[in-house]
Formats: structure tokens, sequence, C-alpha cells
């Protein structure tokens, strides 16, 4: 784990860059209605737009249920939306791609890999020779805290160790965009600080576009630049945050910075606030 | 050093062996009835069988149908029941022709397949060859149908194309499930063998089998049931090592006894 010393000067650094960032990812009015097994449409998502900026870290927060995953497939490729549009850079989304790199919330790895395996997958489907692909995947290995257990098979790791190595999995064929469903979701709070640590440095270096999904607020403002507050039934946008907390930054001088403070009180209040209305109607 | 629960079992299937013998030995004993020779008697006509250079020929030649029959068998059976798991239209267009053939006994179809093809290699092969398919294609299938998503999702998102994904996440997947078919249609190959045999006689284990039958040898015919019982022991054994190690990624990790006392 690398922690540098925060240096004074860094805080005065802005905080995104002066070039007018460009816009990575734009959805537009998307929704989505599923066919439950009733035969009734359930709207999961309603209405949604969404600009991301190339290199922005971007957080959904919302309820369990409204539809946070649906919306990473939606961007993902994997599922088409019922009505609007998803593009990448321009493009329509219409299917998968190695420039938008999932990490699930249920890890789906390949139980037949090892840990080595596993990550090293992504690379050597893109062309990338073993040796180069293996160094990389070691190195990624040890990022992420499983030195040691490289010739594990899945089965043999616990609920913290899968999502590890499914982080690994991904940030190992360098997508442009990092999609995460609740990646720290199921680690313990040592592991979890660790990892958010970690992946801000990981962002901090190549200024990847994230899309991350989290139940967390202090999480969320904590990471972003942004984060997105959905509500449920049907899933919409309730609001977009700009956090602006100074980079890079560190967890031990935000937990006293007023501001880090206020944000997270004021975004549980706003949550608070729609439980009552989902309440009283 | 063995531990004495390791000792149990492996010593258990030789235990359970020399039990089978040992009753049947008392049991033909007190029935006194020609056609039910002793266990020793039966042990003693093998080396006779097995010395006899017409007999090993007949019994290679019954091995030799079995694993042509089980290897196309399988070779065509794991990719149509993949695809049909993961194709609802490939599966719409199989299953009803697959529903049909399943509940008929494949053997029943040989004499029709014998009008059309002759009693030899060709049509025994054949009736094998049908007998495997259907427990590995329903395997395949099932295992296809149950590969998680998000494990297709992340290979699609790597870049595989569909037929890709078909070999290198469908197929490893699957795999603990497709072995499982197999080793069902291992046994399967093996009836059906002995089965064509005594259906077309003109050679193999089975016609040396229904021959000694029909001439009084009962010795000999309980001799070959012995020889054929031993054959499928021995395969399964071979099969059984050759599936666990293929899927040791996905055995459980703890046996669960199924008591708790
Ligand atoms: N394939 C599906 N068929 C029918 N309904 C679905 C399907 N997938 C999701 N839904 C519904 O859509 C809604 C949103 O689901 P989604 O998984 O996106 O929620 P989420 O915000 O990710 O929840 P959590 O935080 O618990 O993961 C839920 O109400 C769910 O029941
Ligand atoms: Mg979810």
């Amino acid at each position: 784990m690398t922690v540098v010393p925060a240096r004074s000067s860094e805080w005065v650094r802005p905080v995104r860059s002066q070039e007018p960032a460009s816009a990575i990812i734009e959805i537009d009015r998307v929704s989505q209605v599923f066919q439950t097994s009733a035969r009734k449409d359930h709207v999961a998502l309603s209405d949604i737009s969404l600009t991301i900026e190339e290199g922005a870290f971007v957080s959904i927060l919302g309820p369990s249920g409204c539809g946070k995953s649906t919306l990473l497939y939606i961007v993902g490729g994997f599922v088409s939306p019922t009505s609007g549009s998803a593009k990448i850079k321009g493009h329509a989304i219409t299917r998968p791609g190695p420039d938008r790199g999932p990490v699930f919330q249920e890890f789906a790895l390949f139980p037949w890999k090892t840990v080595l395996g596993n990550v090293m997958y992504g690379p050597r489907q893109q062309g990338v020779r073993a040796a180069e692909a293996e160094a990389q995947s070691l190195a990624l290995i040890e990022m992420v805290g499983l030195k040691g257990y490289e010739s594990f098979y899945p089965k043999e790791l616990s609920g913290g160790m899968k999502q590890r190595v499914a982080l690994a999995r991904t940030l190992a064929y360098h997508p442009e965009v990092l999609l995460m469903d609740e990646p720290f979701g199921a680690l313990d709070a040592h592991t979890r600080t660790r990892l958010q640590n970690d992946l801000l440095n990981i962002w901090e270096r190549d200024r990847k576009t994230v899309l991350f999904v989290t139940h967390s607020v202090d999480e969320a403002v904590f990471l972003s630049d942004k984060v997105v507050m959905m509500s449920k039934s049907p899933g919409r946008i309730r609001e977009v945050i700009d956090i602006d907390l100074p980079r890079p930054r560190r967890r031990n001088e935000l937990l006293l910075d007023p501001r880090y403070q206020k944000y997270i009180v004021d975004i549980e209040r706003m949550f608070d606030e729609s439980d009552e209305a989902g309440q009283a109607s | 050093m063995m531990s004495s629960a390791t000792l149990i079992r492996r010593a258990a299937p030789v235990l359970a062996c020399i039990g089978l013998l040992a009753v049947w030995q008392v049991a033909s004993l007190a029935l006194k009835n020609d056609s039910f020779p002793t266990a020793i008697d039966a042990i003693r006509a093998i080396p006779d069988i097995l010395g006899d250079k017409e007999s090993l020929i007949n019994i290679l030649a019954s091995l030799r149908r079995m694993a042509i029959g089980f290897g196309v068998a399988v070779l065509v059976s794991i990719p149509l029941g993949l695809l049909m798991g993961r194709s609802r239209s490939v599966a719409a267009f199989f299953n009803p022709l697959l529903m049909v053939i399943y509940p008929v006994p494949k053997a029943a179809l040989m004499p029709i397949i014998m009008l059309w093809l002759g009693v030899g290699d060709v049509t025994k092969t054949l009736v094998i060859f049908l007998g495997v398919s259907l427990p590995v294609i329903y395997h395949s299938f099932e295992g296809a149908k149950a590969v998680e998503e998000k494990m297709l999702w992340s290979g699609a998102a790597m870049g595989l194309s569909p037929a890709r994904r078909l070999v290198r996440i469908v197929l490893p997947a699957a795999l603990p499930e497709i072995l499982t078919g197999c080793r069902t249609g291992l046994v399967l190959a093996l009836i059906t063998m002995i089965t064509s045999e005594m259906i077309a006689r003109q050679s193999g284990a089975g016609n040396i089998l229904f021959n000694a039958l029909d001439m009084g040898q009962y010795d000999t015919v309980f001799a070959m049931i012995i020889i054929v019982g031993a054959m499928g022991i021995c395969l399964d054994a071979i099969f059984e090592r050759v599936r666990a190690r293929l899927v040791r990624w996905s055995e459980p990790q703890f046996d669960m006894p199924l008591s708790f006392s």
C-alpha cells in the first residue's frame, strides 16, 4: 500500500483540471420496465438523464431496489433500456466492450480458474503475452492484498477476498470506464478503508472514469466528484451533488474537515426527508 | 501413515465384494439348483474364458464398439446440449425430437436399425451411441442453462464473442454437470453393449454370455456376469479419477455427514 504523506501544496491544487471536461457517458431519458412473473409491469428506472465527464468519479447512492445495478448494466451494455439511450463517447451503447469494465455485486469469478488465472483472463483475451499478463496480474493481486493466494481457487476464498479478486480482474484489462456495483459492500471496515484508498490512488494516477454504486453515504462523499442520489419506485434521480473537496483526499484529514461532514449530514437529511415523504403518501 | 478413516474407506469396496460373494456362495449351496452355480465355481471359470483367444477377441471387439459409440456420442452431445442450454431456438428445435427418443429403450430400436444397416458393428455401435447421447445431452443442457449470467457478462466485457463464450466460459462452468452425464452415459454404454449383442448374436461379450446360457453352461454365464460387472467397476473407477481431476475446483470443501450424532 502506498501512503504518501499529504503535503500542504497538494491541498491548494484545484479540484479538477482546467481543460474543459468532455462527456464520456451520456444517459438520455432512460427508462427500464421489467415484466414480473405476475405479468405486471415494474418500472425499475424512470426517465434517467445523466452526463458523466471523462475522468470523473461519480457515485450512485440510493436505497435497495432503486435501480442502481440496472443503470450500471445499461451503461455496461448488458441490458438494453426499454426507452431512451445511453452513449459512450458519442456512440450508442449496444453491447458490452472492453472499454467498460464491470465489477459485479455477485463477483462472478470464474470458479475453474485460480486467482491468478482469473486476473490474467482479460489481458490474455486481449492478446497480451502470457509472461507480461502474468507479471501485471501478480502486481495487481499484490495491490489488492492477496499476495500468497495466487494459486487459490475462488471456492477457497472468503467473500471479501473474492471481491478483491473481482476488482483486480477488471482492472487488469484497463477499461476506460469502471462500473463498480457495491464493490466494497462485503468487506470489513479495515479492508474497505484500505481498498478505498487504493482505488483513489489508482484513480488519481490514471484518471479512469468511475461509476460507483454504493449504499454508504460517507464512502460516496469520500471518493466522488459527484454523488447521484436516487429514489425508489420508480427509480429516479433525486439530486446530483458536486463534492468540492480537495484532492488527493486523505481519510484522516477529511474526517476532521467540516465541509466533508456537512456533505454527509446534508445527504443523510435529504434521504430522511424522502423517507418521510414516502411514508406520508 | 494412513488414518483409520482412510483405511476404512479404501477397504469398504473390497469388503462389499467379498460379502456379496459369500452371500452368493451360501445361497447357491442352500438352493442346490443346477442353473445357480456357486461363486467359487463361477470364479474358477473366469481363467478359461480369459485364456481363450476367441473369447478374448470377442470381448475386445465389444469394448471397441463401446469406446467408439461412447466417444462419438460425447463429442456430438456436449456441443448440442450446451447450444440448447444457451439458445432458446436451438432448444425449441431439438427438444421435441429428443423427447420422442428418450423414453424408447434403445435396444428396442435394434431390430429396425438391423434391417437398415445389418447385424454388424455399425448397428451395435449406433445403438450404444443412442444410449449414451441422451443423458449427456440432458446434463450438458442443464449445466449450460445454470451458468451464472454475470460470468458471461464478464466474458463479454473482456471482448469474448458469443462462440468463444460458449467454449471458454459455458463449457468449463458446466463441466461438473456434463461429466455427471458422461458417467451415466458410460454405464449405459456397457448396458447397451451387452443388450445389442444379445439381440444381434454374432460376436462380443454378450454373445458369449447368451450362447453359454443356451447351452446350459451356467458356470460360464455367471463368470461372464462377473467379468462384465468388473469391467463396469473398472471403467467407472477410471472415469471417476479423470472426473475428479478435471473438476477439482468445484468439489465441496466439507463433507456433510448424513447424521450428526
Ligand atoms: N430481471 C429482472 N426482472 C424483473 N425485475 C427486475 C429484474 N432486475 C431488477 N428488477 C427489479 O428492478 C428494481 C431495481 O433492481 P436493481 O437490482 O437495479 O436495484 P439496486 O438499486 O441495485 O438494489 P440493491 O442496492 O439491493 O442492489 C428492483 O425492484 C428489482 O425487483
Ligand atoms: Mg444492486
